[in-house]
């Protein structure tokens, strides 16, 4: 049975994607009886000419946002030659904290000063918007998180690199993975194209926090109180992106005693999550009276910063990539 | 001559604003013609991803009618309505629209007149605000 | 205008940002720049943000700016964390340091061996250490207990999430402190073992370990924090000798950032002295931190078995200034014992248990600096914010910016040292990527 050609590549953002799909092989099951790394520059020093054989790439684990013009490169070539690509990694899921940048709206502060090639080195430039991987190539699977759990990420290997073979079980990431993705852990059949690898509810679903009552009068910065460990932050004031966050992580920060502010993107259901989050913490507000609610809503800053703050490029709907023409209403109008 | 035209979508309740709307017509009141109505049972139904999409979709301007205070069919919807609006806004705000283009009114089903005003002031506005658009085509410089 | 070529070496291992380096052989000398090739737009990406969301964002940058992070915090706010707090910071930031040397040990060992070989069914070769395959699960091995104590302590390994304005987020659970006594007590073991296995087998065996010994940075000016209380920042001249001292607060009185056009991350230097990366001979204002800078401080270590190391160090390169590669990987090991020490030091029940584990801030200032040793050196923060905790500058000295211009040093040593012993283009990027590493 001839070997799947894995390949793992990281556009612009940290390492810690990579280093988890390193521990991911060394520390829960190694993936090279099924498979061969073909392009893996972190680790293994491959370079771009690797890939110009005939041979296709089974599995691209692609990390990272789209920021500069060798990053667009990287990734169009990565797509030509490879079967299924993953978008690892809230960075290249849906554009990351590199995506902050374009609620910025100030020109490219980094912008390479033109220089004389042929005595000095010049640099890519970098693109006017920082965009997830999705706003450039067709992208098959989606596991999101900052950096995505462990067990996450081996299931995605596992049923998109030895579909139907692996022996080893998580049970904790096949009982949050919808249906169609925890059965091809073991039956061999790949999920739906599109699929992200998490649960389909909110975070709230998993989240050890109890839950009671919604319904707040003051609002609190995170360093102004010391929350109750047991109990629902946003019960407490705390302003928490579970609500409208996917679940899949298991309230890891809650636990931590840190809000969630939601790595793994919107929650299945979501249309936008600035919308849902507006919705949510809306709904708690305990006043009828105009001024009261507005005091409230002046307590909360940076609403944009805090709830696209991993999802900005992909999933704000009204910052969303380019495509409509200006003149036009758009599909609707 | 090339006025630009705005493109207003109002979502109406049932019970207040829409008859208003209703009747403004009918008593063959001026109005602009650049309101699209959508007719809700309830302001406190329209979900704030209504009001982005409407946006992304490419209107100009975004306008809630609903009951006063007191007077909602549903006893407190246009409460609900009322506590998602300032959030709302200022979300709106941060992600580069304008004030102006969003509005919660409160129009009970016999200001019929007022309905009329209160729109044709909205076009006006929001023409003088221009054409909406979204950050990222604003800010993108050619080739994205 | 005489047209050099360029070539260009890329993608390089072990980078943390996307990095190539470029060199022009074609002049009267050879020039050898190290760039980064995308922004990391940290100014952008904060302003506006609530000053409290700083220490999640800012680990973007490493776990370690989590930790300096809150430091800051804790200034701004002008509160005192609770011991307890204290105490977990310390404790997670050396078990930071553990993982991180660990993780560059491992990726040296890999340039001695394909860690993704499968050896269940790849024939050995001869000659071949036969116990590299063994080491790698074993390092890995003792990375995961670094990383589950590193969870235990700052919520998550790789971004953390415990440390806040005024302490840590959460008490450590009563029944992790068996699990966290084990742990250390493995890193302990391992890094000593490890360090022999260096000392004897590798560091002397191969050629490539042999280079190690034979490229060398030039002297430079270097940063770094001292053991005492009050945490002053010390600089040393290329000799190592102390010439200035001063407090984390004025720093960026000392230090600024400058741009060159060909690479993205900005050099650190001196305010007032010589800027020029290639040519550091008189008046340079360019240092570096990290692992080789804290060794030439020549103090002697709190830890036994670390200073044990340290002193075998000395017996066997020469005494200080320390200035060669196999010195900077051999400092890994040094530190990495020492982290291990103080890990079983601070994994105390005592020292991370009490009333409460944050202090709640009654006060805002405008500005604040914080700044502590991460395991690649040290970093410094400072936050100015508005009446509202609303970040409106950021001044952030990471080591990528500290350590810009010994990467194109060293890079260029590595280059001139490779195409004297007329290597292929294949060797010459490895022997880059092996020179920058331990930086």
């Amino acid at each position: 049975m001839p070997k799947k050609k894995l390949a793992v590549y990281t556009a612009t953002g940290c390492r810690a994607c990579e280093n988890s799909i390193l521990d991911v092989h060394f520390q829960v099951s190694p993936v090279t009886p099924w498979a061969e790394v073909s392009f893996w520059p972190y680790l293994a020093g491959s370079q771009w000419q690797d890939l110009d054989g005939d041979d296709q790439i089974d599995l691209c684990l692609f990390a990272g946002a789209i920021r500069t013009a060798d990053d667009r490169k990287a990734a169009l070539r990565l797509r030509e030659k490879t079967r299924l690509i993953v978008a690892v990694g809230a960075c290249s899921a849906f554009g990351g904290m590199p995506g902050l940048v374009n609620l910025g709206g100030v020109a490219n502060d980094a912008d390479p000063v033109a220089t004389d090639e042929s005595t000095q080195p010049g640099l890519p430039r970098t693109e006017p918007r920082v965009s997830a991987l999705s706003d450039i190539i067709d992208v098959d699977y989606v596991v999101p998180g900052c950096p995505p759990p462990k067990n996450l990420l081996w299931s995605a290997i596992q049923a998109l690199l030895c579909p139907g073979e692996c022996t080893s079980r998580i049970s904790y990431a096949a009982s949050r993975l919808p249906d169609p993705i925890s059965q091809s852990l073991t039956s061999g059949i790949l999920p739906p194209r599109g699929s992200t690898f998490a649960g389909d509810k909110a975070v709230c679903a998993s989240c050890s926090r109890v839950k009671e009552e919604k319904k707040f009068r003051s609002v609190f910065r995170p360093y102004a109180i010391d929350p109750d460990p047991g109990r629902c932050l946003l019960e407490q004031g705390v302003l928490c992106q579970g609500v409208a966050t996917r679940e899949g992580c298991g309230g890891l920060c809650t636990a931590a005693g840190a809000p969630c502010r939601g790595c793994f993107g919107k929650a299945q259901a979501v249309f936008d999550p600035g919308a849902k989050m507006v919705s949510a913490i809306s709904s708690t507000f305990d006043s009828t009276k105009a001024a009261e609610i507005e005091a409230m809503s002046r307590e909360f800053v940076d609403l944009a910063g805090t709830f696209y703050r991993y999802t900005m490029p992909a999933q704000c709907v009204l910052l969303a990539g380019p495509a409509k023409d200006e003149n036009n209403a758009g599909d609707v109008l | 001559m090339n006025r630009f035209e705005p493109k207003i979508i109002a979502f109406l309740c049932n019970w207040c604003s829409y008859v208003a709307a209703d009747a403004a017509g009918v008593a063959r009141l001026t109005q602009l013609p650049n309101v699209r109505v959508i007719r809700v049972n309830c302001s406190g139904m329209v979900d704030p991803s209504y009001v982005v999409k409407a946006f992304a979709s490419g209107a100009d301007g975004v306008l809630i009618g609903g009951c006063h205070p007191g007077d909602c069919h549903y006893i407190s919807g246009n409460i609900k309505t009322l506590r998602r609006s300032f959030l709302l806004k200022s979300l709106l705000k941060e992600l580069g629209v304008e004030d102006g283009r969003f509005r919660l009114e409160w129009i009970a089903a016999s200001e019929g007149p007022r309905y009329a005003r209160v729109m044709n002031e909205m076009v006006e506005e929001v023409r003088n605000l221009g054409p909406y658009v979204p950050p990222s085509r604003r800010s993108a410089k050619g080739a994205a | 205008m005489r047209i050099m070529q360029a070539t260009f070496f890329e993608p390089l291992r072990w980078q943390e940002q996307s990095a190539r380096v470029a060199v022009y052989n074609g002049g009267e000398e050879l020039k050898v720049y190290y760039q980064i090739t995308a922004p990391r737009d940290l100014g952008v990406i904060c302003h506006g943000r609530p000053v409290e969301e700083l220490p999640r964002i800012l680990s973007l940058l490493g776990p370690a700016h989590h930790i300096a992070s809150a430091v800051a915090l804790d200034r701004l706010f002008n509160v005192e964390p609770p011991p307890l707090a204290v105490n977990m910071r310390h404790a997670l930031l050396q078990t930071l340091v553990f993982s991180h040397h660990l993780r560059k040990l491992f990726f040296f060992l890999t340039s001695l061996e394909d860690p993704l070989a499968d050896r269940h069914s790849a024939p050995r070769t001869l000659g071949q250490p036969p116990f590299l395959h063994h080491l790698f699960d074993e390092v890995m091995q003792c990375l995961s207990l670094a990383q589950e104590a590193a969870t235990i302590l700052g919520g998550r390994p790789e971004h953390p999430l415990t440390a806040v304005a005024g302490g840590v987020g959460r008490y450590v659970k009563p029944q992790s402190y068996v699990r966290l006594a084990e742990i250390s007590d493995t890193c302990v073991i391992f890094a000593i073992k490890l360090a022999e296995i260096f000392g004897r087998n590798l560091l002397g065996a191969s050629e490539a370990v042999e280079r190690l010994k034979e490229v060398s940075l030039e002297p430079m000016l270097s940063l770094s924090m001292t053991h005492d209380a009050d945490g002053s920042v010390v600089l040393r001249d290329q000799t190592s000798k102390e010439i200035d001292r001063f407090t984390p607060d004025n720093v960026f009185d000392k230090v600024e950032l400058f741009h060159e056009p060909w690479t993205y991350e900005p050099f650190a230097c001196l305010k007032g002295k010589g800027r020029n990366v290639f040519d550091g001979n008189g008046g340079d204002g360019l240092y570096f931190v990290g692992p080789l800078a804290r060794l030439n401080r020549g103090l002697e270590l709190s830890t036994p078995r670390a200073e044990q190391e340290r002193q075998h160090l000395f017996e066997s390169l020469g005494p200080a200034p320390q200035v060669t590669l196999a010195a900077a990987y051999r400092t890994l090991l040094v530190e990495l014992i020492q982290a291990a020490e103080q890990m079983t030091e601070l994994y105390d029940q005592e020292k991370l248990t009490g009333p409460t584990t944050r202090t709640i801030p009654k006060e805002m200032g405008q500005q604040a600096t914080g700044a502590i040793e991460s395991p690649q050196g040290l970093i410094v923060h400072r936050y100015r914010v508005d009446d509202r905790g609303m970040v409106q500058e950021l001044d952030i000295l990471d080591t990528a910016a500290q350590n810009n211009a010994l990467r194109c040093r060293i890079a260029r040593r590595a280059v001139e040292e490779s195409m004297t012993r007329n290597k292929s283009q294949e060797e010459i990027r490895k022997n880059i990527e092996a020179s920058l590493l331990p930086f």
